[in-house]
This record gives C-alpha cells, structure tokens and sequence, in this order.
C-alpha cells in the first residue's frame, strides 16, 4: 500500500463514530485540564488510563492523546488571559501573551495562539506519516544490542534534556530501574524485591505508580499551597488578529513548527523544552529583540507553535521505536501494552490501522480544538472560577477508582498510597518523578535485551561497539555525559532552565 | 526539619534525596542478597538489581557529599495535615469498597478528604459528596463495569 492508501486507511479509521467521538472526549478533556491549573496531563492520564482497557484500544489511545495535545491549547489559554500558565509549556506564553490581553488584544494573541497550533500539529501529523514508517523500517534491522544501546541513550538523553540536576535524575532513573524488577524475573522465575508479598509476584503496576506519584502526592502538594482565590480575567476582545499580526508571526510559527518537531523527536524533549527554545531563537533572530516580555505578537506564535509541534512529534520514538522519550510516552506505551500491543516496528507492519488511525485522529482533533477553543472560549474562562477545594475530591475519587478497578485488590489502592508518600518526598527532596517513569517502562526491556545479548556473545560486551547502530548510540552517550562534566555546557544548561524555573 | 540553630552548610532537599537513594538502594541490597547472581553470559535474577543498587547507592553518596559543601537550603515547610488526611481516607476508602460497598466508601474518601482543606462549607461538601458518589456508581461501577459492590448488604 503506497502513502494515500494507508493515510485513506487511517482516516477511514479515525472517522468511525466511535472513534470520532472518543478524539473530540479527549480534546474536550485535554482542554479543561489544560485550563485548570493545579491538574496537569500527567495526572489525567494516569487517573484515565485504566479506564481505557474497558475501550477498544485505538479508540483508548486516541482519547488519551487528545488529551495529551489538547492540554497544549487549554494552557494557553488561561496564561494569556490570567498570566496563569495551565501546564508548564505554556509558561512563555505568558510572558508576551499576558501583555497583550493588558494591552487589550487578549483576541489577537488567542486566535494566533490557537491557528499557530493548529498549523503546527498539522506539519507535525505530516511529519509522523512520513517519518514512523522510514524509522520503523530502519528499526527492523535492530537485534538486542542495538536496544540495549538505543535504550541507554534514551534514558540518559532523557534526564540531560529534562529539568533539574542530571546526577538526581539518573539516580531517579535508577529507582525506576529498580522497581521495574520488582516480582518474578523473567528468565529465571525466581521471585525478585517482592518482600514475600503475593500481591507483588506480578510486580507493580503502572498505573499504581503513576497515579500514586502523579496523582495523589500532587493533590497534596497542591493543598499545602493554598491561596486558590478568584482571579481577575482580561477583558476579550476581537477575537482576529489584525493584518500587521498575521504578516509578523507567520515567520514565528514556522520557526516554531519546525524547532518544536525536531525537539520532541529527542529524549526527553517535548513541549514545556521546545516552547522554551522557540522563544529565546524567537528573541535571537528578531530585530527588535527589546520588545520582547511587552507584548508582541511572536513571542506567542513560536512558543505556542512549537509546543503544539513537539507534543506530536515525540510520538514517533514510541510508535516507530518503541522507546517512549518522555514521561507522557511512558503513560502512551502502557495504554498501549494494557491492550497486548507492543508500540515499535511490527505494530506498523501487523497493525497499520492503529499507527494511521492515531495520525489521523491527531490531525482532526487539532481541528476540533481550533473550533473548541476559539468560540468557545469563554466558557472555558468561566471554568477559571471553579475553586480546587471542589475538584480536587473529584480528582481523588477518581484516582481511587482507578487503581482499584485493575484487580479489585485492597492491596494496589495502599500501595498506591504508598507511591503517593514517595512522590510527596520527592517532592521535597526536589527531586523530578519523570525519570523514574522512564526508568521503570523501559527497565525490564533493557534487562531483557541485555541479557539476551550476553547470552548470545557468551559473556562478550565487545558486541556492542561492534555493531555501527550500537557503538554511534554509545558514542553519543558518552558525548553527552562528556558535556555535562564539561562545565562551560553545564552553566549554559542551568541559565537555561532558570528561566523555566522563574 | 529547619529549625533555628541549622548550620549555614547543608542543602537539605539534596541530603533527602541522598538519604532516600542510599535508603532504597540498600533495601535492594538486602532483598537480592539471597538470589543467583550467576556470570555475565548466564546473569542470575540476582545480578542486574545488584548492580543498580549499587550505582544508586554511589549516586547517593555523590550527591549528600556535594549537598553538605553547598550553602544551607531549608526543605520547603511541611504542612502534615493534607499528608495524613488524603492518605488516611484512600487507604480506609480501599478497604471500606471492598467490605462496605462503593456507595459508602466513596461518600467517605469524599467528606473525609475535604477535611484536607479546612475552611470548606459542609453543605457544599455533602452536596458534592452526593454528586460524585451518583456520578461514580453511573460511570464506572454500572457504566464500565468496575467489579465493586455498591452496598454493604
């Protein structure tokens, strides 16, 4: 089947009304998280995604992400109009998007916002069409060492593009590592760190980590902060953006577009790193760089563009590779394997529908979100009101449900519980919980591919710097550890991220 | 944790997180210490969870040696009464679903769980209890099939 056929394929898919119906749940979802501060993507989908094993697993998967990139328009919404960035991605945005609503063109910097999303998720939808099958092709020819290698750079590409101190992210890795080997070892079925518990012979779920760390320990963490008053909402006015917008940020969105691809591709990379960089190149190649933090218009077409982009984008590590580069793919890939799909190369060749429905029902619901989003939006300032006293019980019974409805086990719902606690030290210890994720999907597929490896080389590591694929991932780890030790790149990283921080 | 008197050396999130890697890193010492290590060719279930207590354990002490040379960084204040609240009413909801019926269970973890934020008014709460419990025993237990019973009889 040449390219028409499988995109015809995957829209006939996407366009079911099952399907079509479950894209505009997600989007409509992804949107009111993305509005409401204090619930993030994250949260969502982990509280979400036992839910989808009751759902045929393409029509799961693509409410899950619409959620995901749904969240991307919600946030800039409410940091334009309030200077309240709804998810991290967005937190540039408020810095010119916020001067405008001031400057009373809260219309103007919503509408660029949202049709530079909307023609940034477009490229990006091209952009996994045409690459997912050129990768997934390169990825046949990958055997256990080629894994373990691609793994091993992933991991720790991860933590060095993320946010923090790399060594607590390795260390956070390591923790995922570890409990990923919690339960029967694969080779050998000897029971491994299960503490004698049963109930962990199966090792520990998904689920009841990510919602235990994601889900309960933010909801404590959002009432130790307490200050959830009112706030005051720019006034909306036209909602098009004159001439002189349009002829300013079209330039920005395509910076944006294409940065925000190529940076979701990345380990680690994805929307908050690419809405960042989008920015600060914005600020760079423009003539009048003063004026950006006072309101024009670039500073919110790129970043708003490029988060769009690198949400999409970082989609085609997991679905060509099955390498999930961020925390948000590490929740995609267990939405996948909760239905026994294996996201990577075969799923192209035995599944097509799966691969090119999900590509198409991103490309219509980014359409459904410039509708939802535009028209109505003020509905959703009006959702701005709503106090977290009145959502967060909602969040917590959901959450609950969430993990009992897995094994019905007392046992998952106090383990959870458990998580929680830990992810509240995190917290305080400053710690990332994103790379434990990471850790915790991939470990037991490194452990297994390493092991394998080994077996078949007897003993021999040299395997992995004899195969080119292998000894090029390998080079390019210990480039990166290089350059952290280095310490000219390892100030400029830091300035870098304390921007975010700010 | 940061009291008066804290020495002007120290940064205290790190030194937890030193703590915590150190921690979990011999607790797996400990749980693997009785399994088959086995070669590098035929690795025992022993093996790999050996070597990465043991990168977490160095990782660890890297860290809580830089964080005692680093200025002194109180840990943000704790505030325990949401820490206890949420996790005492998850714990008592899991056990009241399964002996009590979803019903009471949720209306618990949902009044016990305001209690987390004080200030909230109880007619509000109740009525929210309501709601939520209506809307969970629609959608998950009659909608998606959850296995829970809905009443304690």
């Amino acid at each position: 089947m040449n390219f028409i056929d499988l995109l015809m394929l995957g829209f006939g898919e996407a366009m079911t009304l099952q399907n079509l119906s479950f894209c505009l749940l997600g989007a409509l979802l992804g949107t009111l998280i993305g509005v409401l501060p204090g619930i993030g993507p994250t949260a969502t989908i982990a509280v979400l995604l036992p839910i989808t094993f009751f759902l045929p697993p393409l029509a799961g998967i693509i409410m899950l992400a619409g959620i995901y990139y749904g969240a991307q328009y919600g946030g800039s919404t409410t940091a334009i109009l309030v200077n309240l960035p709804g998810e991290a991605s967005a937190v540039v945005t408020t810095l010119d998007g916020y001067q405008m609503a001031q400057q009373g063109r809260a219309g103007a910097a919503l509408a660029v916002a949202a049709l530079g999303s909307f023609f940034a998720g477009t490229v990006a939808t091209f952009a996994i069409a045409i690459a997912g099958p050129m990768l997934s092709q390169f990825a046949l020819s990958f055997g256990p060492a080629e894994y373990v290698a691609l793994m091993v750079f992933g991991l720790l590409a991860a933590t060095i593009l993320a946010s923090g101190p790399v060594l607590k992210a390795i260390g956070m890795i390591l923790v995922g590592l570890l409990l990923g080997m919690v339960g029967t070892d694969q080779a050998t079925g000897a029971e491994r760190l299960t503490f004698g518990a049963v109930e962990l012979f199966d090792g520990i779920d998904f689920i009841v980590i990510a919602i235990g760390l994601f889900g309960f320990s933010e909801i404590i963490a959002n009432l130790e902060r307490s200050g959830s008053e009112g706030v005051t909402v720019a006034p909306i006015t036209r909602l098009w953006p004159t001439r002189d917008d349009f002829r300013r940020s079209w330039r920005a969105v395509l910076r944006g577009t294409g940065l925000g691809t190529l940076l979701g591709l990345l380990p680690g990379g994805g929307a908050t790193l690419a809405s960042f960089s989008a920015y600060s190149l914005e600020k760079r190649v423009s003539r009048h760089p003063e004026q950006f933090g006072k309101g024009v218009v670039e500073g919110v077409a790129a970043p708003e563009a490029a988060n769009n982009a690198a949400a999409q984008s970082s989609f085609i590590p997991l679905l060509t590779l099955g390498i999930p580069s961020n925390n948000m793919m590490a929740m995609m890939l267990s939405a996948f394997m909760i239905h026994g799909i294996t996201p990577g190369p075969s799923v192209l060749t035995n599944q097509p529908e799966i691969f090119w429905g999900l590509v198409a029902s991103m490309w219509i619901g980014n359409l459904l979100l410039v509708v939802i989003n535009l028209p109505m939006i003020g509905l959703w300032v009006k959702l701005l009101n709503v106090p977290y006293r009145l959502l967060y019980p909602a969040i917590l019974l959901f959450c609950c449900i969430g993990v009992y409805s897995m094994n019905n086990r007392i046992f998952d719902v106090m383990l959870a519980a458990g998580f929680g606690l830990l992810g509240y030290a995190f917290r305080k210890a400053k710690c990332e919980p994103g790379p434990l994720l990471l850790g915790f999907v991939l470990g037991p597929l490194l452990e297994a591919n390493l092991r394998r490896t080994l077996l078949i080389e007897q003993g021999d590591p040299s395997i992995f710097v004899e195969r080119p694929i292998s000894l090029v991932m390998l080079i390019a780890t210990v480039a990166l550890l290089a350059m952290m030790i280095f310490p000219a790149f390892r100030k400029k990283r830091e300035e870098a991220f304390q921007e975010e921080e700010a | 944790m940061a009291g008066p008197g804290v020495p002007n050396k120290g940064d205290r999130p790190d030194l937890l997180t030193a703590a915590i890697f150190i921690g979990l890193g011999a607790l797996g010492l400990w749980q693997t210490s009785a399994l088959d290590g086995g070669t590098l060719a035929m690795m025992g279930p022993g093996y790999l969870p050996r070597v990465v207590c043991g990168l977490l354990i160095a990782i660890g002490l890297v860290v809580g040696f830089n964080a005692m040379r680093r200025e002194a960084v109180a840990i943000d204040p704790i505030k325990l009464r949401p820490v206890i609240v949420i996790t005492l009413s998850i714990v008592v909801f899991a056990y009241a679903a399964t002996h009590a019926g979803f019903v009471l269970a949720s209306l618990f973890l949902i009044i016990a769980g305001s209690l987390a934020d004080p200030g909230g008014k109880w007619r509000t709460t109740l009525l929210l209890a309501a709601g939520l419990t209506l809307f969970g025993a629609l959608v998950f237990v009659y909608g998606l099939g959850v296995q829970v019973p809905l009443w304690p009889f």
